[in-house]
């Protein structure tokens, strides 16, 4: 294989590329959405699930990426051409599956809050929840920044699963383009999905409650970020399985 | 496929999932993993020195999804021809088996290491804690194991589901989903509450408190075996509530409504169950605010 076939493989899957660009800035945008305490919400110190960045958008969003496969086979059953109408499909299929688990995760984790640590969820960044207009301030513990999750950060975290799934999907659509192979494109799928998952976590530094986190005005650094590290990903992972699927090297 | 088998074969996954989701959490109360773990940590080294173990190998997903992947790798090559053509009942347990093993090992060393690395804080290396609670990890591991690649299999299996993924990525996936689930739900269980009992139930957490971990039990001195007792009253089947919910419905809604609507009904079913748990939502956060009403310590300008 010449570098210039390579570079020919590159000029023909271009409309891949873009499409992984777009997956991996949905996902980078996406992890902003999700509301995630970290350490301290484990111990209700602090608003939103207790549990990292990467971890909580992996899950969702690879939950979602199952789906999504699945519905990729169906669609492509007996050679059927997969075009933009049954990407669209697709993709809403594995933003729905990575929506619900963000949900159940959420309101089960409202459960533990409730029932099991006996708080209300209660935000610290705003003094009334933006959607609801419940005073907040006045339910947050002594000597803590909130706890739980209330109906702001559980709008905010359907987003979150919303777009992670939407941009892992959708990249995971653009390698099948590329290869046809499901094993090869969910292996660099998920590659891709971390990549773009962890980049925007140096951005929120271990919390951040959602949209209406002062935060969450850092996206369009993540955004540059993420469209750079997603155009490396994706001239990567159009020529190492596209050179796979032609015979190797 | 028959509907009815499909629908049979979604009701098992949600019921391993749910098996799983209790065990993995209940797995991780034991041995001290994930976040609640900064407190077990810290303890020693604000003056108080515990008999909890402690192995934050890592995040509770990624090693999840390692023993998940190491089990159904292991499975797999066990079930081809080319090996052994073995049973997939007993290519999936000696797949957990060794998965186990491997959580055996992560978690001794991360106990010794953890524990001998805070001598100066007078926190010990106590062979007894070790000896009694690692069987007892390895076995909630194999559980959630076995189960993840039971339900992994169903997927990958080509006479049921036929998922086109390999069969390792399905495991590992799952394992994933599990870990990033009991991290953000049973989890809360014990770092929130269990580790605090000796604070007023609701009171909150003061960050000031950070460190101060109820190392007394029932009777005597506290160790991890009673925290799994006392977090497998709630944490614990709540985490398995999530994960087979989890499992159940994303299954259900794509088996049972792939057909409407040229596969858009899948996806309008799953955005109406979106909509249902955020109006439950909103129901049990106002429950939460009359049940409990503000803070007293509050001394702020807003109206509660």
């Amino acid at each position: 294989m010449t570098e210039i076939s390579v570079g020919l493989m590159l000029a023909d899957h271009w409309i891949s590329i873009i499409g992984i660009i777009i997956g991996g800035i949905c996902i980078a945008v996406g992890v902003h959405f999700v509301p995630v305490g970290g350490a301290p919400a484990a111990m209700a110190q602090a608003t939103g699930i207790g549990t990292g960045t990467v971890q909580l958008a992996a899950g969702s969003g690879l939950t979602g990426l199952l789906a999504a496969g699945y519905m990729y086979m169906v669609l492509s059953a007996d050679g059927a051409y997969v075009g933009t109408s049954q990407i669209a499909l697709i993709c809403a299929t594995g933003a729905v599956g990575a929506m619900i688990m963000i949900s159940v995760t959420m309101l089960v984790g409202n459960w533990v809050y409730i029932y099991g640590v006996g708080v209300p969820p209660a935000s610290a960044k705003r003094d009334y929840d933006p959607i609801t207009g419940d005073s907040q301030a006045p339910y947050v513990a002594a000597g803590t920044v909130g706890q739980g999750l209330p109906t702001v950060c559980f709008v905010s975290g359907t987003i979150g699963g919303l777009l992670g799934g939407l941009g892992g999907s959708l990249v995971y659509c653009m390698l099948m383009w590329v290869n046809g192979d499901p094993a090869i494109s969910s292996i660099f799928a998920i590659g891709v999905f971390l990549v773009n998952a962890v980049l925007p976590s140096y951005n929120i530094q271990g919390t951040i409650e959602g949209f209406h986190d002062p935060k969450f005005k850092r996206v369009p650094k993540a955004i540059l970020a993420c469209f750079i590290a997603s155009l490396l990903c994706g001239i990567i992972a159009v020529t190492i399985p596209g050179i796979a699927a032609l015979g190797g090297v | 496929m028959d509907p009815a088998m499909g629908m049979g074969l979604v009701a098992l996954m949600g019921a391993a999932a749910t098996v799983a989701g209790c065990s993995e959490d209940l797995e991780s109360d034991i041995g001290s993993q994930s976040n609640p773990n900064s407190q077990v940590q810290l303890a020693a080294q604000v003056g108080y020195p515990h008999r909890i173990f402690n192995k934050a190998i890592s995040g509770e997903p990624p090693s999840n999804a390692m023993y998940c992947a190491v089990g159904a790798g292991v499975a797999m090559v066990l079930m081809s021809e080319s090996v052994m053509s073995a049973s997939p009942l007993i290519a999936i347990a000696i797949g957990a088996f060794v998965a186990a093993l491997l959580n055996g090992v992560f978690a001794t060393t991360s106990y010794m290491g953890r524990s001998a690395s805070q001598t100066r804080f007078n926190q010990y290396v106590y062979m007894d804690v070790l000896r009694n609670q690692i069987l007892s990890l390895m076995g909630h591991a194999y559980i959630t194991t076995f189960c993840i690649v039971l339900l992994s299999y169903v997927m990958w299996n080509q006479h049921l589901i036929n998922h086109p993924f390999p069969f390792p990525v399905i495991a590992l996936i799952w394992g994933l989903c599990v870990g990033a689930i009991g991290s953000s739900t049973g989890d809360v269980h014990y770092g929130a509450e269990r580790e605090f009992q000796d604070f007023k139930f609701g009171a909150g957490l003061n960050a000031a408190d950070s460190g101060n971990i109820t190392r007394y039990a029932e009777a005597g001195i506290r160790s991890s075996l009673d925290n799994a007792w006392f977090c497998s009253k709630f944490g614990g089947p709540a985490t398995g509530i999530a994960f087979g919910m989890v499992v159940f419905l994303d299954n259900w809604r794509s088996t049972a409504f792939a057909e409407v609507l040229n596969g858009w009904g899948a996806v309008l079913v799953g955005l109406a169950i979106v909509i249902l748990l955020v109006i439950y939502n909103r129901q049990i956060e106002t429950y939460a605010r009359k049940k409990y009403g503000p803070y007293p310590e509050y001394a702020g300008d807003i109206e509660a």
